[in-house]
């Protein structure tokens, strides 16, 4: 009985995924969906929606926020093309991603890690959001977030970096501060949304 | 189209396979009974509707004249190829199953027309499209989807919980006394010849969304109420599309929203707007006023009451 009933499950099993393999999209017009991560902080989910929420409400495109548990986790996603783009620190980018020295200059270590992430690895630093981050800084480096897009990205969707860049400076630390505090006791997407309207961005 | 095709219609001549045949015929009871569980449970079958006519199509592919009509189960694509014809007899529900493979929170199945499709339902038994998931929700399935089709015709149909109620691309299409509800774009469009009259288009994230790339629309007498964003014009417009003689009303963001490059003005004359206060319904546009990039829209003579949706029929094709 047992011997009988293999060749009939193999039968289904086989029968089931050839079903699902069968389904898979045909690619069409709903576009690519782009992918915005977040290293799982507070601060990191209130940007990831930010720039989900700017996105799709400007451009229609289908956006969706994955979650990481840590820098090196999103980094390595945004290598394998799995993920579109995340906010990153500065000091982060050039000590724990790079593996190089400590630059204490704010402005010199932007164009550090903007130049070695466009040169060696196919990524573009965007405009600074406008806050530093001490509390993920490594010794030493005052940290900048900006997003950092995968450069296949900006060239299929080549409007999205001046889209992006309206939030350079928009949020200094201040403000960053005071949104974090309402993402306490609110959605978080509510929170980025209402922020958005209010400074006209959608 | 022979006629024993219209009066057998749960059993069309497609590339697909009826999934309740081919198991049933396989003479394995045990294997039999379980492909079926399998197959029901992953096309969002098993709904105790007790439905009469009932077709489970796994993504069939037509290439010839078929009729459906009852109950039409689509998990996967369904695709009408350029010398297929589709025709849905009034009455007809098509579900779609919920199925995401590729988890980007838009469902996979969906109706592709390359060929014709002609889906005329009534006013008393209209044809409809809709999710097959027990809590239905907006992206469910995906589409309608009209691509290069030879032939488009729809009348009193409702398409709901998709991501695009229909999406219309390089084809000529007719679209009358239909309702999109529940979508993400109730209707979208580009590169067409269409005519959109008589419709209600609500509770959607974005009623009707284009991009005109050359479009001969003309959309009249629609009642495009309560979405997020009534008319998105995402971008490539030219101001050629005509929207007149709407009513676009309850829109919960903005009533005409233009897309990031959407540089140049839209004119949409002579609709009615829950107000006929022209400052009052310019605060209702995202346009240069948000962001100096974009084009103005503008609304000239807007109407003092609502349009008679159902009086489109006079003014049918007059821009075409």
């Amino acid at each position: 009985m047992k011997k009988a009933f293999f060749p009939h499950l193999a039968l289904v099993l086989a029968s089931f995924i050839l079903l699902a393999a069968a389904v898979l999209p045909a690619g069409a017009c709903v576009g690519k969906t782009l992918v915005i991560g977040s290293t799982g902080t507070v601060q990191q989910d209130i940007l990831a929606q930010l720039l989900s929420i700017l996105i799709s409400e400007r451009t229609g495109t289908s956006v969706k926020v994955q979650r990481f548990d840590s820098s090196a986790a999103a980094h390595a996603s945004l290598l394998k093309a799995e993920l579109d783009l995340y906010v990153e620190y500065t000091g982060v980018g050039q000590v724990e991603i790079l593996h190089g020295a400590a630059i204490a200059d704010p402005e010199a270590l932007y164009q550090a890690v903007k130049d070695a992430y466009n040169q060696d690895l196919n990524l573009v630093w965007l405009k600074p959001i406008g806050f530093d981050e001490p509390r993920v800084a490594p010794a030493g480096v005052t940290a900048q977030a900006a997003p950092v897009v995968r450069k296949d990205t900006l060239k299929k969707f080549p409007a999205l970096a001046r889209l992006i860049n309206k939030l350079g400076g928009a949020i200094d630390a201040s403000a960053m501060q005071r949104l974090e505090a309402k993402a306490a006791g609110e959605n978080i997407a509510a929170v980025a949304r209402q922020f958005l309207k209010d400074g006209q961005l959608i | 189209m022979a006629p024993w095709k219209a009066n057998v219609p749960n059993r069309p001549r497609t590339g697909g396979r009826s999934i309740e045949r081919d198991a049933m015929n396989r003479g394995q009871p045990l294997a039999s009974v379980l492909l079926l569980t399998c197959l029901l449970l992953v096309s969002g079958g098993c709904q105790g509707r007790g439905a009469k006519n009932l077709l489970i199509l796994h993504s069939p592919v037509i290439t010839e004249a078929v009729v459906w009509s009852g109950e039409v189960r689509i998990s996967g694509v369904a695709t009408v190829k350029k010398e297929g014809r589709l025709t849905i007899l009034p009455g007809t529900r098509v579900v779609f199953s919920k199925i995401d493979l590729d988890g980007d929170g838009i469902g996979d199945s969906e109706l592709l027309v390359e060929g014709e499709l002609l889906a005329r339902g009534t006013a008393e038994a209209p044809i409809v499209f809709t999710s097959g998931a027990a809590k239905p929700k907006k992206a469910d399935w995906k589409y309608l989807y009209l691509d290069f089709a030879r032939r488009a015709e729809l009348s009193w149909v409702v398409s709901e919980y998709a991501y695009s109620g229909v999406q219309i691309h390089f084809c000529q299409a007719r679209i009358v006394d239909s309702t999109f509800r529940y979508n993400v774009d109730g209707v979208r469009f580009s590169t067409v010849k269409l005519e959109l009259a008589g419709n209600r288009i609500h509770d959607n994230s974005h009623g009707l969304r284009y991009e005109e790339r050359g479009s001969t629309a003309h959309i009249h007498h629609n009642e495009i109420r309560d979405n997020e964003i009534g008319i998105f014009v995402v971008t490539r417009g030219d101001d050629k599309a005509v929207i007149e003689g709407n009513n676009i009303v309850g829109s919960l963001a903005y009533s005409v929203k233009l897309g990031l490059e959407q540089q140049g003005d839209v004119t949409l004359p002579g609709n009615w707007w829950g107000n006929s206060d022209p400052e009052a319904v310019a605060s209702t546009f995202f346009d240069r006023r948000f962001d100096s990039s974009l084009g103005t829209v503008r609304a000239p003579e807007p109407l003092a009451a609502p349009v008679s949706i159902e009086t489109w029929h006079l003014h049918q094709g007059d821009h075409l």
